[in-house]
């Protein structure tokens, strides 16, 4: 893999959310999307009429009961008859949208993309109905009929960390606490809540380690962003040269089986997220990472369950293998540590509207790169970079960005 | 006339701008925060083809346990697999029998209804003997308590004597 044209480089120009929530029942998706998009273009100081290309993030044809929803959110926003593309990538499709973006305008097929993304996941069906849709995203034939719900894998893999690493149930309390509290200062989450990892730990437990508390939620919304080259921008950005600029410097992908059981061992085995690793070496090689816990100022993480931030962080070389529950005990992950991660507040107290979610943890780099987050959330800026992992299955498949302001 | 000529028809309500605090000089959407909300029902079955796979499953009724091997590389995949994952070789049917060792597993207090499990429920990760991957199903009949199911103890195949409702179900594992 090689990045030919250096001197194309893609810039991220604004993005905009429409709020998380457990139900949206003021709207669908299609109000949704089109909310974030005028809020990004709005942020991006660019029309809709001057963009070249959009592409769709939505991952359920289930819960949102429409095929080609693309074609009718491009055109509710009136980018019809330009080019649009739909992006699939489970819980990572937002990822990879930005990765998309990436791909397109660097190909030359574009100058300039918007992206939008959104899912109706909230409460339109019992709660019943959509663990069989979500269950839909791992392997029908063969894990369905077994164990239709993700909760009891991601057990599994953070019961083999347990006993591998001596990994504490409370040292990843402390992430549903930290992304809860961050999501207090992100008027947009869905649940922004002070607790303690003691109310965490007495929440119902579901399966053994993971209690209520250490789940995301099924969240409604959506978000968009605006790319484009340095040349399209000063000419179509009213906003380019008043706000800080931020470049998208590095995409990385990667995959694992759909089933756990495939996995090669003892590395991956049912402990790690390999997809995540090979992602993220791309990513950092592009963008010139060495030493990602120094070499950026914030990261937003793919929490699907608390555990799942751990050991993401040993996958994205944050730490080595075993080490994340310590350093989560000393804080090098909060707000004024050493790496902050998950600042708006994670699938956990974010929220996780599938298709939206990827897009919104590259918006929060977008933020804190310009420092124009919540003060009470905002990082200090030394490397000037951020990071963002989203993950589809059980890391079956995964996308990471790095995004970087030029000054 | 009137709403009651909408059969489907649950509600309709007024909703709350959702993002009043970005919104200080009023609701930009003022003019559509009436909502109407009505029951969509669809009803699916699916005639679903289990294909190259499907010899697992009719073995699974007779009390047996069989797999794939590559006739390439050697690889005996778990769960069967025609093409070999690793060199893209042909595989041919081979029987496994049926013991193995817990690698891992979960267990869930909460399942969702339509899974029709009893709780708690035990997943279990196994490696079979003769396999080069592991299985995962669940682990039944492990005493009164899941206190006695431990990581590494030895399980095996049990097979449904009892009609099921899906091909997989024909199979657990039990400890050995």
């Amino acid at each position: 893999m090689e990045v030919l044209d250096k001197k194309r480089r893609i810039y991220v120009l604004g993005g905009g959310i429409s709020k998380f929530a457990a139900e949206r029942v003021d709207g669908n998706m299609r109000d949704w999307i089109n909310e974030a998009v005028i809020e990004a273009l709005e942020d991006s100081g660019t029309r809709i009429e001057d963009i070249e290309h959009s592409t769709t993030s939505y991952f359920s044809d289930h819960f949102d009961k429409q095929l080609k929803g693309g074609a009718i959110f491009h055109d509710n926003i009136g980018m019809c008859p330009k080019p649009n593309v739909r992006v699939e990538g489970g819980g990572g499709t937002g990822g990879l949208a930005i990765r998309n973006a990436y791909a397109y305008i660097k190909a030359g097929l574009c100058d300039s993309m918007i992206i939008f993304g959104a899912e109706n996941m909230g409460r339109q069906v019992p709660s019943d109905v959509a663990q069989q849709f979500i269950a839909l995203a791992s392997d029908t034939d063969w894990e369905v009929q077994v164990a239709g719900f993700y909760i009891a894998y991601y057990a599994i893999m953070m019961v083999t960390h347990m006993e591998k690493y001596g990994t504490k149930e409370e040292q990843f309390a402390m992430v549903s606490v930290k992304n809860h509290r961050n999501a207090i200062s992100n008027p947009k989450a869905h649940y922004p809540m002070d607790i303690t990892v003691d109310d965490v730990m007495n929440s119902k437990m579901i399966t053994y380690p993971y209690k209520l508390l250490d789940n995301c939620l099924l969240s409604d919304g959506a978000a968009s962003i605006v790319f484009a080259t340095e040349e399209w921008a000063k000419k179509h950005s009213t906003t380019w040269e008043k706000k800080p600029t931020i470049e998208l410097t590095g995409t990385g992908c990667g995959t694992d089986f759909m089933r756990m059981a495939d996995r090669p061992f003892p590395y991956p085995g049912i402990t790690h997220f390999r997809g995540k690793r090979e992602g993220a070496a791309q990513a950092y090689k592009m963008a010139g990472v060495k030493n990602p816990r120094e070499d950026f100022d914030c990261f937003e993480v793919h929490d699907a369950y608390s555990g799942v931030e751990l050991v993401s962080y040993e996958d994205l070389g944050f730490c080595k293998e075993g080490e994340s529950g310590k350093l989560m005990e000393k804080g090098v992950f909060d707000l004024g540590g050493e790496l902050p991660t998950n600042t708006s507040g994670g699938l956990i107290g974010f929220g996780h509207p599938v298709g939206a979610t990827g897009i919104a943890q590259g918006i929060e780099v977008l933020r804190q790169l310009r420092q124009e987050a919540h003060p009470k959330r905002q990082v200090e800026l030394n490397s000037k970079r951020g990071g963002m992992d989203s993950h589809g299955g059980t890391g079956t498949f995964c996308a990471i960005n790095v995004f970087e302001r030029r000054d | 006339m009137g709403l009651e000529l909408i059969k489907n028809l649950m509600d309709v309500y007024t909703a709350e701008d959702p993002m009043a605090f970005q919104h200080p000089d009023g609701d930009p959407y003022a003019d559509f925060r009436e909502v109407m909300r009505i029951e969509w029902k669809m009803d699916f079955t699916y005639k679903h083809v289990l294909g190259k796979y499907s010899k697992f499953f009719i073995e699974l009724a007779n009390g047996k346990f069989v797999t794939t091997e590559c006739t390439k590389c050697g690889k005996v995949w778990a769960i069967p697999r025609p093409v070999c994952a690793d060199c893209l070789g042909t595989a041919r049917w081979k029987e496994l029998p049926g013991t193995g060792e817990l690698i891992s597993y979960s267990v869930s207090n909460f399942v969702p209804a339509f899974m029709k499990v009893e709780i708690p429920y035990v997943l279990a990760i196994v490696k079979l003997d003769g396999a080069d991957t592991h299985f995962t199903h669940q682990l039944r009949n492990y005493g009164d308590t899941t206190d006695a199911i431990k990581t590494g103890m030895p399980v095996k195949v049990a097979y449904a004597t009892e009609p099921v409702d899906h091909p997989m179900l024909l199979m657990w594992f039990e400890p050995a």
